[in-house]
C-alpha cells in the first residue's frame, strides 16, 4: 500500500503545500469577505471597509423576517430534490436504451443532448410561459405558480446532462452482464432495476447532484414560472437583492447573510457526496 | 422507455423552441404580443436588423472572447487543483470540498459579492493599492474574465479529478521503473491521459460562459458598459426591457447557430459524441 | 405537510374561483355574494417597511371582504425589471393579476399593450369619481383624457436635501433655483472632504431624470409628438452640466461614479455632502437614523435650466417628473366590478391617509392630501408634487428612458478620469437619437 502510494505520487510535497495554499486563498478570500460582511454594518459595507466595526451577528436572525427565505429553502430544497431523483432516475432509462439498443440515429440523439446544452435561457423563456399558459387553459388547471411548472422545467433541462453523464457511465458496464441475467429470464426492466442501477451507483449520483445545483441556482426560469408561495431560495434571494436597490441603503449585512445561508445547503451537500462525485464521473470506475 | 426522457424533451424544449423560432419570423412588440399569434408576419426582417442595426455582432465578440478566454484560463488552474490533490494527505477530503464551493454557489450570491468587492472605493483597489473603476471601462471586460474564472475553474478540477481516478496503477510502477522524475511522469503520462475529461471540461465550460446571464447582469447592470456587453444580456434586454421580442429571439438564433457550428466540428473532432477516444479500444 | 395542506388550498381556491368565474364577465358585482373569490394584485415591495407592508395586505383584504365577501392576495415585484417582466408574462399568457399597482413612467407602456381596461365615465364612478383625485396626479393615466387607464394611487415626488448646517456655516440661505446657481453653492461647499453635491451615477435610475429635468425646463424635451430631440444643443448642454459636476466642476465625490442611488444616500447621511437632489420621501427613513437627523431639510429642485438665469420662454418650471403609482386593472381579469371595488377602498381618503402615515407616500385622493398640508417637514414635497410634470405618454418611452441612461453609462470612464470628452458625448447622443427615433417610430 505504501510503495504504490509512493510510486503514485504526483507532485513533490513543498510544490503541493503551495499549490493547495494559493488555491485555497483564492476560493477562501472571497468567501471570508462574505461572512465579514454579513457581521458588519451597512454603511461599513458601503465604505468599503474590510474589517466589520461591530459583530452583528443578528444579521443572520433578521433575514428570516426581512425575506420569506424559510419558505424559499423549503420550496427549493422539495423541487431540487425532486429533480435531482427523477432525472437521475429517467436519465437512467434513456442512457439505457442509448446505450443497449442500436436504432437509427442514436449517433444523431447523442450529438443533439450536447446541442441542447448550448441553448440560452433566455430564448426559451416566454415560449415556456406562453406554453404552460396555454396548457393551463386547455386542460383546466393552474400550472404555472405551481412547484409543478419548475419541476418540470428544471427537470427537463437538467435531462440533457444526466443523460450524457450516465451514458458515459453504462459504456463502461459489460454487456455480458445484462446477458447473463436474461439467460436467467430476467425482463428488461428487471435487468435494469436488479442488475444496472445498482451497479451504476456513482453515476447516479453525479446526475443527481448536478440536478440539484441546476434547481436550486436558477433565477430566471424560476422568477417567472413562482408565485410568492412556491418561489425558491434562490429566487427570495435575487428579489431581496434587487429591492435594495432603490431608494434606501442597501442591507448589506443581511444580503450577505442570506445568500451564505442559502449556498450552505448545496456546499453541505457536495461535502456529502464529493468522493461518489469523483468516483461517478470516472469513466471505467466498476474496474 | 425511452418515452418519459423523450416526451419531456419534447415538451418543454422542442416545442418552445420551435415556437421561439416562429416568434422571431414576427413583429412581436408591446403592441401586438397580447395577441400574438396574430402578429405581422416580416419573415427575416428580425435577422436583417439583428445583424445589421443592433449590437449583436459586437456583443457576439465579446461574448466569444471572454468564454474562450475563460476556458482556456481554466484548464491550468483546474489540472493543478486535480493533480495536487489527487495524493492522500490529511484533511484531503475537506479540502477537496472547499476547492468546489465557487462552482456551487448560486451566479446571483457570487455576481453581489464581487461587485461589492469591485467598488471604485472597495476592496479590490484597496488590496491591490489601485484607483479607478472595475464594473465600467476598459478593465470592466478583465474583471469579467477574472470572476467568471473564480466561479467556473472547480468544474475542470471536478472532470481532471475523475480521469486521474481512472489511471491505471501499472502505468506509475513503470514510469517509476524507468526513473522518470515528477515533471516528467507528470507531463508524459500523466496529462495526456486526461485529454478526454478536458475536451470535455472546455466544452461544457464553453457553453455556459457564452450562455451566462445571470452574472454579468448582476455585476454590471443594464444598460451594460459597452466593454462587457454579452450576448445573454443584450437579448434580455431587447426583449424583457424594450419589448422586442421577435429581434431578440432573431439575435438568440443567431448566436446559437455561431456557437453551435464550431461546437458541432470541435466535437466531432475529439470524437466526444461517439464515445470513442482517439486510440483506445 | 402543513405547508402542503396550505399550497393545495390556496390552489383549489383559485382553481375554483377560476372555474366559477369561467365564461362569465359579471361576478355578483361590488355588493353581490363574492364568497370565495379571490383578487390578485401585484405591486412594488417596499424594502423600507417590509413588515407593515405585510400587514397593510392583510388589513386591505379583511377590509375588502368586510365589503364584498372577496379576498384580496398580494403579489409583489422587487425592481421595475421584474415589473415589465411580470406585465409582459402576464399579457402574453392572457392570465395572471387581475389589479396592477405600476410606477407612472410604466403607465404608457402598459397601456401600449391594449391590455388593461380604459376607464369610461361609469368606470371612474365606480372608483369613486374622477374629480376625487388630485388633478397633478391624473397627468400620467392616458394620452388624453378619452383613454385613461391608471388611476392614481400614491404620489412620491423628487426633491433635493441639504445639509443645514454646512449651508449655514457657508452664509447661503437656502439652496439656489438654477442649476448653474446650485452648482456655483456646490463650489463654495466643497472643501477639506466634504463635497457640494453628492450625485449615484451609476444608478439605473436617476440620470435620465436629471435630463429630463433640465431640457424640459429649457422648453426642448426630450420627446415632443412623437419625436426624440436627444442630438439638440440643450440636451448636450444638460449632460455636460451633469457629468461636469464630477468632471470639471470637481463638486462630487469622485467615487461617485461608482454610486447608486443609494450611496449617495449614505454619503449624505455621513455629512460628507451638502445637497442630495434626486431623493423622494422614502430617504426620510434613512436620513433620519443617520449622523445628519435633524441637520437636514427637504427643498425643489432647481427649475431654471443651465445656462440661463431665468426661466426660458417656452420652458415649463417642473420641479419632478411624475412620479408615483398609479392602479390599472386587466382586461383578461374576470372580476372587472370587483376590481375597481378594490381600487375604490384603495383611494379612498381613509386607506390614502393612513398608507401616507404607514409608507410616507403623498396620496393622491384630494381631501386626504388637504389634510394633510400642515407637515412643514413635508412641505417642500408637497409642494413638488403640485409642480410635477409627466413624463412623455409613449409606449417607446421605455426604449427613450434606456438610451437616455446609456449615454450617462458609457460616459463613466472618461468621467472617472475626470473628463467629459465633447467629440465622445455628441457620437453617443447621435446614438441615442436613433435609437430613441426608431423606438417612437415603430409607436402605434
Amino acid at each position: 500500500m505504501r510503495r504504490s502510494e509512493e510510486v503514485a505520487r504526483l507532485l513533490p510535497g513543498p510544490l503541493r503545500a503551495v499549490v493547495l495554499t494559493v488555491l485555497l486563498l483564492v476560493v477562501l478570500g472571497p468567501l471570508a469577505y462574505m461572512f465579514l460582511a454579513s457581521v458588519s454594518s451597512d454603511l461599513a459595507v458601503a465604505r468599503g471597509a474590510l474589517w466589520p466595526d461591530g459583530f452583528h451577528i443578528d444579521n443572520y436572525a433578521r433575514i428570516w423576517s426581512t425575506t420569506n427565505l424559510g419558505r424559499g429553502l423549503v420550496n427549493s430544497v422539495l423541487i431540487a430534490g425532486a429533480v435531482a431523483v427523477v432525472s437521475a432516475f429517467v436519465a437512467l432509462l434513456s442512457a439505457y436504451v442509448l446505450v443497449r439498443y442500436a436504432f437509427r440515429g442514436r449517433v444523431a440523439v447523442l450529438r443533439g443532448l450536447l446541442a441542447l446544452q448550448s441553448i440560452p435561457g433566455t430564448l426559451l423563456l416566454l415560449p415556456v410561459f406562453v406554453l404552460f399558459a396555454s396548457a393551463a387553459t386547455a386542460l383546466g388547471v393552474t400550472i404555472i405558480g405551481t412547484r409543478w411548472a419548475v419541476l418540470i422545467t428544471y427537470l427537463t433541462f437538467a435531462l440533457p446532462f444526466s443523460t450524457w453523464v450516465m451514458v458515459t457511465y453504462l459504456r463502461e458496464l459489460p454487456p455480458e452482464l445484462d446477458e447473463a441475467a436474461r439467460v436467467d429470464g430476467a425482463s428488461p426492466w428487471r435487468v435494469l432495476t436488479r442488475v444496472i442501477a445498482p451497479l451504476s451507483w456513482p453515476g447516479l449520483v453525479v446526475s443527481g447532484v448536478f440536478a440539484f445545483l441546476l434547481g436550486w441556482n436558477d433565477v430566471l426560469f424560476a422568477s417567472v414560472l413562482t408565485n410568492p408561495d412556491s418561489r425558491t431560495a434562490a429566487v427570495e434571494l435575487q428579489i431581496f437583492g434587487a429591492s435594495q436597490e432603490g431608494g434606501a441603503l442597501p442591507v448589506y449585512g443581511q444580503l450577505m447573510a442570506a445568500a451564505l445561508v442559502c449556498a450552505v445547503p448545496v456546499v453541505a451537500l457536495y461535502l456529502v457526496f464529493q468522493r461518489y462525485l469523483v468516483a461517478g464521473l470516472t469513466t471505467g470506475g466498476v474496474r | 422507455m425511452f418515452l418519459p426522457g423523450g416526451v419531456l424533451t419534447l415538451l418543454v424544449i422542442v416545442v418552445p423552441l420551435a415556437v421561439a423560432l416562429y416568434i422571431s419570423l414576427l413583429d412581436l412588440d408591446q403592441y401586438s404580443i397580447r395577441e400574438w399569434v396574430g402578429a405581422d408576419f416580416i419573415a427575416f426582417d428580425n435577422y436583417v436588423e439583428a445583424v445589421r442595426d443592433s449590437h449583436l455582432v459586437h456583443a457576439i465578440g465579446i461574448s466569444l472572447g471572454y468564454s474562450a478566454l475563460v476556458s482556456l484560463a481554466c484548464v491550468p488552474v483546474g489540472l493543478a487543483a486535480a493533480v495536487a490533490t489527487q495524493d492522500r494527505f490529511r484533511g484531503r477530503g475537506l479540502v477537496r470540498s472547499i476547492l468546489l464551493v465557487p462552482y456551487v454557489l448560486p451566479a446571483f450570491v457570487v455576481g453581489s459579492t464581487w461587485r461589492i468587492i469591485f467598488q471604485p472605493d472597495g476592496i479590490a483597489n484597496r488590496v491591490l493599492g489601485t484607483d479607478g473603476l472595475w464594473l465600467n471601462g476598459p478593465r470592466s471586460f478583465w474583471a469579467l474574465v477574472l470572476v467568471q474564472l473564480w466561479a467556473g475553474w472547480p468544474l475542470v478540477y471536478l472532470l481532471a479529478a475523475a480521469g486521474l481516478q481512472s489511471l491505471d496503477a501499472t502505468v506509475h510502477e513503470a514510469a517509476a521503473l524507468d526513473g522518470a522524475g515528477w515533471w516528467a511522469k507528470l507531463r508524459y503520462v500523466v496529462l495526456p491521459q486526461l485529454r478526454g475529461p478536458v475536451s470535455l471540461a472546455l466544452v461544457i465550460s464553453f457553453l455556459h460562459n457564452v450562455n451566462s446571464f445571470t452574472l454579468p447582469f448582476v455585476l454590471f447592470g443594464v444598460p451594460s458598459p459597452v466593454d462587457v456587453e454579452v450576448l445573454p444580456v443584450l437579448t434580455y434586454v431587447e426583449s424583457f426591457q424594450n419589448f422586442e421580442f421577435g429581434l431578440s429571439v432573431a439575435m438568440a438564433v443567431v448566436s446559437l447557430v455561431l456557437v453551435a457550428i464550431p461546437m458541432a466540428v470541435y466535437l466531432r473532432a475529439v470524437r466526444l459524441d461517439t464515445g470513442r477516444e482517439r486510440g483506445s479500444r | 405537510m402543513h405547508r402542503r395542506t396550505f399550497a393545495a388550498l390556496v390552489s383549489a381556491l383559485l382553481l375554483g374561483s377560476a372555474l366559477t368565474a369561467c365564461g362569465s364577465d359579471d361576478d355578483g358585482g361590488a355588493t353581490g355574494d363574492n364568497t370565495g373569490v379571490t383578487l390578485t394584485m401585484l405591486m412594488g415591495v417596499n424594502n423600507i417597511y417590509p413588515e407593515q407592508q405585510r400587514q397593510w395586505f392583510t388589513e386591505i383584504s379583511g377590509k375588502f371582504q368586510q365589503e364584498t365577501g372577496a379576498t384580496v392576495r398580494f403579489e409583489t415585484f422587487a425592481s421595475a425589471n421584474d415589473e415589465l417582466t411580470k406585465i409582459q408574462t402576464s399579457v402574453v399568457a392572457g392570465q395572471g393579476p387581475d389589479v396592477y399597482a405600476l410606477g407612472t413612467t410604466f403607465t404608457p407602456t402598459a397601456y401600449a399593450t391594449g391590455a388593461f381596461v380604459e376607464l369610461q365615465k361609469d368606470d371612474w364612478d365606480k372608483v369613486g369619481g374622477r374629480d376625487r383625485f388630485l388633478p397633478a396626479t391624473l397627468g400620467i393615466s392616458g394620452p388624453d383624457e378619452q383613454h385613461e387607464v391608471g388611476i392614481p394611487f400614491a404620489s412620491r415626488p423628487f426633491v433635493m436635501a441639504y445639509n443645514k448646517d454646512l449651508l449655514t456655516a457657508a452664509g447661503i440661505d437656502k439652496p439656489a433655483d438654477s442649476w448653474d446657481g446650485l452648482r456655483d453653492q456646490a463650489k463654495q461647499l466643497t472643501k477639506d472632504s466634504t463635497y457640494g453635491l453628492a450625485i449615484g451615477y451609476a444608478d439605473g435610475f436617476d440620470p435620465w431624470k436629471f435630463i429630463w429635468a433640465m431640457t424640459t425646463q429649457a422648453g426642448t424635451p426630450v420627446v415632443k409628438d412623437g419625436k426624440a430631440a436627444l442630438d439638440g444643443p440643450n440636451t448636450k448642454l444638460a449632460y455636460q452640466s451633469y457629468l461636469g459636476w464630477l468632471a470639471t466642476d470637481k463638486v462630487v465625490d469622485p467615487a461617485a461614479v461608482g454610486w447608486k442611488n443609494a450611496q449617495a444616500i449614505a454619503a449624505f447621511g455621513e455629512g460628507k455632502a451638502a445637497f442630495l437632489p434626486m431623493v423622494s420621501a422614502s430617504s426620510k427613513v434613512t436620513l433620519d437614523k443617520s449622523a445628519v437627523a435633524g441637520k437636514y431639510a427637504y427643498a425643489v429642485m432647481p427649475t431654471i435650466p443651465p445656462g440661463a438665469t431665468a426661466l426660458p420662454a417656452g420652458g415649463v418650471a417642473a420641479t419632478s417628473i411624475l412620479s408615483g403609482d398609479n392602479v390599472v386593472v386587466a382586461k383578461y381579469s374576470k372580476h372587472k366590478d370587483l376590481s375597481l371595488a378594490l381600487v375604490k377602498l384603495l383611494t379612498s381618503e381613509e386607506s390614502q391617509t393612513s398608507y401616507y402615515k404607514t409608507f410616507g407616500e403623498l396620496p393622491t385622493n384630494q381631501a386626504a392630501a388637504k389634510a394633510l398640508g400642515g407637515d412643514p417637514a413635508l412641505a417642500a414635497i408637497v409642494d413638488s408634487a403640485g409642480k410635477s410634470v409627466n413624463t412623455p405618454f409613449t409606449g417607446a418611452w421605455g426604449q427613450v428612458q434606456l438610451a437616455l441612461t446609456n449615454v450617462v453609462v458609457q460616459s463613466i470612464p472618461d468621467l472617472s478620469a475626470g473628463k467629459v470628452d465633447d467629440g465622445k458625448l455628441t457620437g453617443l447622443l447621435g446614438q441615442a437619437q436613433s435609437t430613441a427615433q426608431g423606438a417612437l417610430d415603430k409607436a402605434k
